[in-house]
């Protein structure tokens, strides 16, 4: 019964979403010169099909849904400890990489987000973590910019 | 007898030692540079030019051709140890190569790739060699039209990759083609579904997807769900292939090798597209074909035979034609004009050297790669013996720095996150990625070529009817729609 | 050794005198050039991913400049790829007085913002050098019926769905290049129905498989194709005829069309980079384009000379800006 009801949940926020698409479709400007098919042709048979199959999700009883719960164990565990969380917490340091990696430079945020994650995940070696991580992501840094001379930020570092 | 005389020729030019030489370091670099994931041949390539100034030209272009395919063989490795695509071409050798590692046969799927890769690489070698000026035809009478059909028949794949649900495998499919339409519409200049954001305008990266959906997504569900109880050691497992086995994946690799080395071959297809139509193939053919995505070793051998061999037929049109059929055999032609050699038709009499010279060079690489590879094996298996704590954080970075290596975009690495999640979203609601992936290649492809075909007939629809191939094409699409979408509805009607 | 020995001297005798040139247009030149000198290395940029033209022209460039010693500092290629370029414009409008940042340009740089898909264009940065320069060729099958340009376009009126390939997008550099003829000869600029295909290498697979009945690309591109026979050249857009395996294709004017289309790429840099420093970029790309590693590294690639210094060059800009919005106006593609 609980699978059924995402199955529900999901295709409407599917017909939204093709919903908002068709809307964007028709705000494609035509072209100038006549073509034959137009840049919106395509957009708006897409967006035409997400909606009818969307309908179909809505009544369709076969796909089973693999629906979210926390494991037992994780009620148990601390807080920052539960699985949600350990999603919530690794895309919130994946955008911080990212939104640190230009200022910082990439050995400094590369170290600091693979030594943090794997000790958030419970790795209690802190020596071999340490050592791994620096090893992997200097020689990475090296790799690229020494052997394909492509440039990665240096940031705060200066080589 | 006469292709015979020009190998020895050739081996006579490739058996240089400098020239061997230069076979090893290419093909050494290329495994590399495969291996990150996300990093492809093509910076490396275009970071050589350079070096070529200096070099001679058969010598520059074997060792390019080396990192080439030795990228290509590579990039399976990460895409079934670690479910990151190491190149778009190994994209599809993560459906069944990952879920093998999983099940302790990493050992085995990773040898079960390094000779499907040999055979598929040597094959298209020996079509290089016998068949290439021929080919360069067929090559050339895909317009727009024939296009447009290939990659309806490649698309009708969906169904056979939406094993679980039909219409969430199609929902998937078109929420991949909506993404690959994104940016600049070639044909008219407009922008599409770019928010007005410029890093939208070129549309997303595949790879980026392709990161996201499988390597990142595994990540957030490994977290979510692979409490400790599911963290078994993994076992490297035997290399060896039983006898049966064998005889089960003989058809499949010569198949896909010759289905790849034709799609090779066509400019613009190149060695993922090979790949995907390889895998859905043999996935409808075989009779157990329903196990493909739970670790089938028909699953990891065809998209390896196919991708490899596709990698050799994309030297047809450049040697032949002197036009290259991908990013990366354009660099490659950048290159050979650096070095003052001109690809082309007229290039087997003016510089039999390098086009014999480079054909020659491929055995000996593909022979190098595969003993090259086969002893690392169980060293390269063993990275899923790293704590998982560590590995997961060691994946992460390897996606970010491929993403990041790849594009120089800090945006992209948004959209890493977000195909991530998106990814995870998807798992947990039982959408399959595989038809997003495959629509993702072929959306844009698709609809481009459909509309070049329709601007020149002046609008007339019967164009992809009246042409041969396209319409041939399009009746085997029919064809293998209409099998499974029966045997579907016949299901659904006795189910109810 | 006599030859290097000229060319030594040549190289001394020239950077003075441009010096001085630059001496007599910009005040307090002199003395500023013998101060501001870079203090960390450049950021060299090219708006694209590895491998492609922009990318090319900025690690060759650097390269000489670090193998004939021209600088004190490193120029270090850096790749920033997105939009055709406008990612990359973007970046390097917003960080406006950076005195060690420089970027390749070509024709884009004007077209993308007329399209309407970038808010700067080339007035928003300082023109450093012009470097090279590519031209626009029209190819037809060995057998096509057609035998010189005025024939091609006399088809085109008689029939507007005569299909002409090219390899870049609707409204960017082939497309106006062939449209820009076209007008030249006196047709609506929109009345050639060209057909987009990503790459000149495709279009001209479509020309030989018979897809499409003409193709336009650049010159460069074309040449080792028109050796194999398959093809022939109807016109190129150069003022004077190419030397080399171009050397039979007439030119537009040759076939009385008054057309000429540049596919140039130079350098620039942003806009309020002080004053000393773009007079010593400037000084250094005029030395630069006179040392024999440039030289020989410029003959490899195939690229034809078009040095011009930053006052030309951005007075070249103008004009051509003038140009393509004219034929995109006269094709309803103006968008900004």
């Amino acid at each position: 019964m609980k699978s059924m009801n995402a199955n529900k949940i999901i295709s409407v926020i599917i017909a939204l979403i093709s919903i908002a698409y068709i809307w964007m479709a028709y705000q494609i400007p035509q072209f100038p010169i006549p073509r034959p098919v137009d840049s919106d042709l395509f957009p708006k048979v897409l967006g035409f099909s997400l909606l009818i199959l969307s309908i179909l999700l809505f009544f369709d009883k076969t796909g089973i849904s693999d629906a979210p719960a926390e494991t037992v164990e994780g009620d148990r565990l601390p807080w920052y400890r539960r699985p949600t969380m350990k999603v919530v917490v690794t895309s919130v340091a994946i955008a911080a990489y990212a939104l640190l990696l230009v200022p910082v430079g990439f050995v400094l945020a590369s170290l600091s987000l693979c030594f943090g994650l794997a000790l958030y995940y419970g790795y209690r070696n802190h020596l071999v973590n340490f050592v791994s991580s620096f090893g992997v992501v200097i020689v990475l840094y090296l790799i690229m910019t020494r052997v394909m001379e492509v440039y990665l930020p240096k940031g705060i570092i200066p080589y | 007898m006469e292709s015979l005389t020009n190998l020895v020729y050739g081996f006579q030019i490739a058996l240089d030692p400098m020239n061997i030489f230069y076979v090893f370091i290419g093909v050494f670099a290329g495994t590399v540079i495969g291996m990150l994931p996300g990093l492809g041949p093509i910076s490396a390539l275009a970071l050589m030019i350079p070096m070529a100034f200096t070099m001679d030209p058969a010598s520059g272009l074997i060792l390019m051709a080396g990192v080439y395919y030795g990228a290509i063989f590579g990039g399976s490795t990460s895409s079934i140890l670690l479910n990151a695509p190491g190149v778009a071409g190994t994209v599809a050798t993560s459906f069944d190569g990952y879920p093998m590692a999983k099940k302790g046969l990493a050992g085995k799927a990773l040898a079960l790739a390094a000779y499907a890769s040999f055979i598929g690489g040597t094959i298209s070698v020996l079509g290089l060699m016998l068949i290439a000026p021929l080919l360069s035809q067929v090559a050339i009478s895909f317009g727009p039209a024939e296009y447009f059909a290939l990659m309806v028949l490649g698309l009708t794949a969906v169904v056979s990759l939406s094993d679980k649900s039909l219409i969430k495998g199609m929902i998937a499919a078109i929420f991949g083609m909506m993404v690959s339409i994104m940016g600049i519409d070639l044909q008219t200049g407009t922008e599409r579904y770019t928010f007005n954001h410029i890093e939208l305008l070129d549309g997303i990266d595949f790879i980026v997807v392709a990161l996201g959906l499988f390597a990142l997504a595994e990540v957030f569900y490994m977290l979510l769900r692979g409490g400790s109880k599911t963290q078994k050691r993994n076992i490297v497992g035997s290399l060896k292939l039983s006898r049966q086995e064998v005889k089960e994946i003989a058809m499949p690799i010569t198949r896909s090798s010759i289905l790849g080395f034709f799609t090779g071959v066509l400019p613009g297809a190149g060695a993922t597209i090979g790949s995907f139509l390889g895998y859905s193939m043999e996935k409808r053919l075989a009779r157990d074909g329903d196990t493909f995505g739970q670790g089938n070793i028909k699953g990891v051998a065809a998209p390896e035979a196919a991708n490899n061999a596709a990698c050799g037929g994309s030297f047809v049109p450049l040697l032949t034609l002197g036009v290259p059929g991908s990013g990366t055999t354009a660099i490659l032609l950048g290159a050979l004009l650096v070095m003052g050699v001109t690809p082309g038709p007229m290039m087997l009499e003016q510089r039999p050297d390098v086009f014999w010279g480079v054909i020659a060079s491929m055995y000996i690489g593909n022979i190098f790669l595969l003993v090259l590879n086969l002893p690392l094996i169980p060293y390269f298996a063993r990275l899923l013996d790293v704590p998982r704590p560590l590995l997961l954080s060691m994946i992460l970075i390897f996606c970010m720095v491929g993403v990041y290596g790849m594009s120089f975009s800090v945006f992209n690495l948004f959209l890493l996150l977000g195909f991530g999640l998106i990814g995870l979203a998807m798992r947990l609601y039982g959408f399959p990625a595989a038809p997003m992936i495959l629509a993702l290649i072929l959306g844009a492809l698709m609809e481009e070529s459909m509309r070049r075909a329709l601007q020149i007939s002046g609008g007339d629809w019967w164009v992809f009817i009246q042409k041969p191939i396209s319409m041939w094409l399009l009746i085997i699409a029919f064809l293998s729609l209409f099998m499974p979408l029966f045997k579907f509805v016949y299901r659904r009607i006795r189910g109810f | 050794m006599k030859k290097n020995s000229r060319l030594l001297l040549k190289k001394r005798y020239l950077a003075p005198l441009l010096c001085a040139v630059a001496a007599l247009l910009i005040p307090g030149f002199a003395l500023a050039q013998s101060q501001w000198q870079p203090t960390r290395p450049v950021e060299y940029i090219a708006p694209a991913n590895p491998g492609g033209g922009w990318d090319t022209l900025v690690r060759t460039t650097a390269n000489v400049i670090r193998a004939e010693n021209l600088s004190n500092q490193n120029f270090s290629p850096i790749n920033v790829p997105g939009g055709g370029g406008a990612v990359a414009w973007a970046q390097i409008a917003r960080d406006n007085r950076n005195p060690h940042k420089l970027f390749a340009t070509s024709p884009p740089i004007i077209l993308v913002p007329l399209m309407g898909n970038s808010r700067f264009n080339h007035q928003d940065f300082t023109p450093i050098a012009r470097l090279i320069t590519d031209y626009s060729i029209v190819l037809v099958r060995a057998d096509s019926p057609y035998q010189t340009i005025n024939e091609l376009f006399a088809a085109i009126k008689a029939n507007p769905g005569l299909s002409v390939g090219g390899g870049s997008a609707t409204g960017s550099m082939d497309h106006i290049a062939i449209a820009g003829g076209a007008a030249a000869a006196g047709l609506p600029a929109s009345g050639v129905n060209y057909i987009a295909f990503s790459g000149g290498g495709e279009a001209m697979i479509a020309l030989i498989g018979n897809h499409v009945e003409a193709t336009v690309t650049g010159a460069g591109e074309a040449s080792a194709q028109l050796a194999g026979g398959r093809m022939r050249a109807l016109a190129v857009s150069s003022p004077e005829r190419l030397s080399g395996p171009l050397a039979d294709v007439p030119t537009y004017k040759e076939q009385g069309i008054d057309y000429t289309f540049d596919i140039w790429r130079g350098v620039m840099a942003p806009k309020d980079m002080p004053k000393e420093a773009v007079a010593y970029y400037e000084d250094l790309f005029a030395r630069m384009i006179e040392t024999p590693t440039w030289k020989q590294a410029r003959d490899q690639l195939g690229w034809l000379d078009a040095y011009q210094d930053g006052e030309t060059f951005g007075k070249f800009l103008d004009e051509q800006l003038d140009q393509f919005s004219t034929v995109l106006g006269d094709m309803g593609l103006l968008r900004n």
